[in-house]
């Protein structure tokens, strides 16, 4: 028994990894735009069917890797160029509007390229397999998540702690104005960190996609775990994303054995818990 | 000519250039409109598509019914029960519909059988839930579908019996009707086999996670895991179970798939080797089916799968009745499909008149391998067939 929760413990850990890498994007948006982005979700869909389509063409699931999410970044840089900049300065009802319009334009349009049935995703044949631990086994392809998660986001973390892009950014997220003032391309900056963000969710995106195959309907399950995680670590923080990622995999996996029929529920059980005892988050402040 | 007949004439010439369209309704007799409830919007856009093919194709290949071609009528239930009940009230009303085919989901289905019936309409659906020809049946409603019963039994029955030294079984089951129905007839079943149950996970309707209930089945190493979900959660389940290697460990039954639409979203290398129940598979040798095989190819260059089949199947029978009875009386109607027996896709099928079900067959297959694929859409062998029926006071219909 006791074998059985260590192991929903390693299974968490990897659950709540995918979960830091769909919600950090969404944090550090806001954190530096104030902007609320439900298309979120949407692009994260995009970089699961980029992975199948990379995939289906050459076979190279290391280019998918690649190549998904500077394409999900590159779409996110110029539709923040053409659309979202425009609504920043407008309140949040109409950066909800604007983006549940490109959540929609974006599923749609995945319907008309790739059908509305969904579409499976190999494991690339390095990572296939299982590491045998007693009774129980844990994929490969998991192991190589945790693992590359992990890079990313202290790579995610240098960026931002130690680069003056990543000043800029926590700065910005302080006072856009003063930034502004101080002579930094203030625009340049949201466009950087829009296309940043909306990249790590089509990054999440790729790497879903051999656990959970492509479908256009992805975006608003996804946008949601996302939401929680967000508010849970609190709104904004990087680090918050980490914590309420690998806390919402760790609830969601030991409930699993626990209380099976409440596993999905606790993951809602675990932010109202949260919000009652810090009500800006885990590592947000008000 | 004087003007007065000059007049006349021009009276008379435009009244009968304008007289066809009054006098076509009373020369030919009205068409019989079949009005087809189709998910086409939403997230079950995917079978509403197919199922509207195949009610599509049923009226225009059925030829005259009252002496006219019959009409048919798309309405979108965008899956979901009010927009699609708001629908059907519209249509009985405005048009004066009386005969409705399809709805994906129970709940849809539920609904729209009870406004149907209130109407005196005829409505047929091949939608999952045992309460439509069980605890709420109605004089209108008629179901083609299985119910759990007989998905558990046609699937269950023969593998324990292909596989008798699998002695250990495990489910995973969403938590709400549909799945407690199928855990409920599956657990009886074990009883009846001698088969131990070494456990169940429940999961809530909208998980698609399901690391947690495959490592809690690691757990309890069963000989065989019986996947008792359906759709886009049967299929994540399924997929995380082939990661997790369970495949290699213990055979997996999924009881209730969506058949050919359903593996093709798949693909070949997570079906190999499971075993998968179905309503419908176009590889079934009858004649009916072979010609329907023939037909949609020709038509729609497509293999046909279970949305399609069961819905040109349910249309068709639809019109069979009305040209029967010879009337579009609701009750006449309904009343020559009570005892019908008809050449279905699954064979001889019969519409039992006690709860409107259709006694048919059901499907156990096996997932092949990508080499033994003879073609694109030849993804499972057929390992057996056969009905199984709540019969007797198991029957929980009861007709007003």
């Amino acid at each position: 028994m006791l074998n059985l929760y260590l192991f929903q413990i390693l299974n968490g850990l990897g659950l709540g990894m995918i979960y830091f890498l769909i919600s950090v994007g969404l944090t550090i948006i806001f954190g530096l735009l104030n902007f609320v982005n439900f298309a979120h979700g949407a692009f994260f869909m995009l970089g699961c069917y980029l992975c199948y389509a990379l995939l289906a063409a050459t076979g190279q699931f290391w280019l998918a890797l690649l190549a998904g999410p500077l394409a999900v970044a590159a779409l996110a840089w110029g539709a923040e160029k053409l659309l979202i900049r425009r609504v920043y300065h407008l309140p949040h009802t109409f950066h909800i509007l604007i983006t549940v319009g490109v959540a929609l334009i974006l599923q749609e349009s995945a319907i008309m390229i790739w059908g509305p049935i969904g579409k499976s995703i190999p494991i690339p044949e390095a990572l296939q397999g299982v590491v045998a631990m007693g009774k129980f086994a844990y994929p490969k392809y998991r192991l190589f998540l945790i693992g590359f998660s992990a890079v990313i986001g202290f790579l995610l973390w240098l960026l931002l702690e130690r680069t003056r892009f990543g000043a800029l950014v926590r700065a910005g997220s302080e006072s856009t104005e003063m930034v502004s003032l101080l002579g930094a391309d203030i625009y340049k900056l949201f466009s950087l960190t829009f296309a940043l963000g909306v990249g790590l969710a089509g990054l999440a995106g790729v790497l879903s996609g051999p656990i959970r195959g492509a479908h256009p309907f992805l975006g608003p399950e996804v946008l949601g775990i996302a939401f929680v995680v967000v508010v849970i670590g609190g709104m904004g923080s990087f680090g918050g994303a980490l914590a309420g990622g690998l806390l919402i995999g760790l609830v969601q996996s030991l409930m699993t054995t626990i209380w099976p029929e409440g596993a999905s529920l606790m993951i809602y059980g675990a932010m109202a818990a949260v919000i009652l005892w810090r009500p800006y988050g885990l590592f947000g402040r008000a | 000519m004087n003007r007065r007949s000059f007049l006349k004439s021009g009276l008379a010439a435009s009244s009968l250039l304008a007289a066809p369209s009054l006098l076509r309704p009373a020369m030919a007799a009205t068409p019989v409109t079949i009005h087809g409830l189709k998910s086409m919007s939403g997230a079950f856009a995917s079978y509403g598509k197919f199922a509207e093919m195949g009610s599509k194709l049923a009226v225009q290949d059925f030829g005259p019914v009252l002496g006219a071609p019959a009409d048919y009528v798309t309405i979108d239930t965008e899956g979901n029960p009010g927009k699609a009940v708001r629908k059907v009230q519209e249509a009985i009303q405005q048009q004066g519909a009386k005969f409705f085919q399809g709805c994906t989901l129970s709940s849809t289905a539920l609904a729209v059988g009870k406004e149907v019936a209130k109407a005196g309409g005829v409505f047929m659906t091949p939608a999952g839930a045992d309460e439509i020809t069980g605890t709420e049946c109605n004089a209108a409603t008629f179901r083609w579908t299985v119910p759990t019963y007989g998905a558990i039994h046609q699937t269950v029955r023969p593998l324990a019996k292909a596989l008798p030294d699998k002695k250990k079984w495990y489910t995973i089951t969403p938590q709400y009707v549909f799945g407690d129905a199928l855990l409920t007839a599956a657990k009886d079943l074990f009883k009846e086999l001698g088969i131990q149950h070494v456990g169940n996970s429940y999961h809530s309707t909208t998980e698609q996670e399901f690391s947690g209930y495959l490592t809690n089945a690691m757990a309890a190493q069963p000989d065989v895991l019986l996947i008792l979900n359906f759709g886009g959660q049967a299929a994540n389940c399924l997929r995380q179970a082939a990661n997790f290697g369970l495949k290699s460990q213990m055979t997996v039954l999924v009881a209730w798939t969506a058949g050919l639409d359903w593996f093709q979203s798949l693909g070949p290398e997570l079906l190999e080797d499971v075993y998968l129940g179905a309503q419908y598979w176009h590889q079934v040798d009858t004649p009916m089916n072979a010609a329907l095989v023939k037909r949609v190819k020709e038509v729609y260059g497509i293999t046909p799968n279970y949305p399609l089949a069961a819905d040109y199947i349910s249309t068709k029978v639809i019109l069979e009745a009305i040209k029967q009875s010879g009337s579009t009386d609701g009750k006449a109607v309904a009343k020559a499909m009570e005892g019908m027996t008809y050449d279905g896709p699954t064979g001889k099928e019969t519409i039992r008149a006690q709860d409107h079900q259709v006694i048919k067959d059901y499907y156990l297959l096996k997932g092949k391998a990508k080499a033994q694929m003879k073609d694109p859409d030849d993804y499972a062998t057929l390992v057996s067939h056969g009905q199984s029926f709540p019969t007797g006071d198991a029957i929980l219909c009861k007709m007003a």
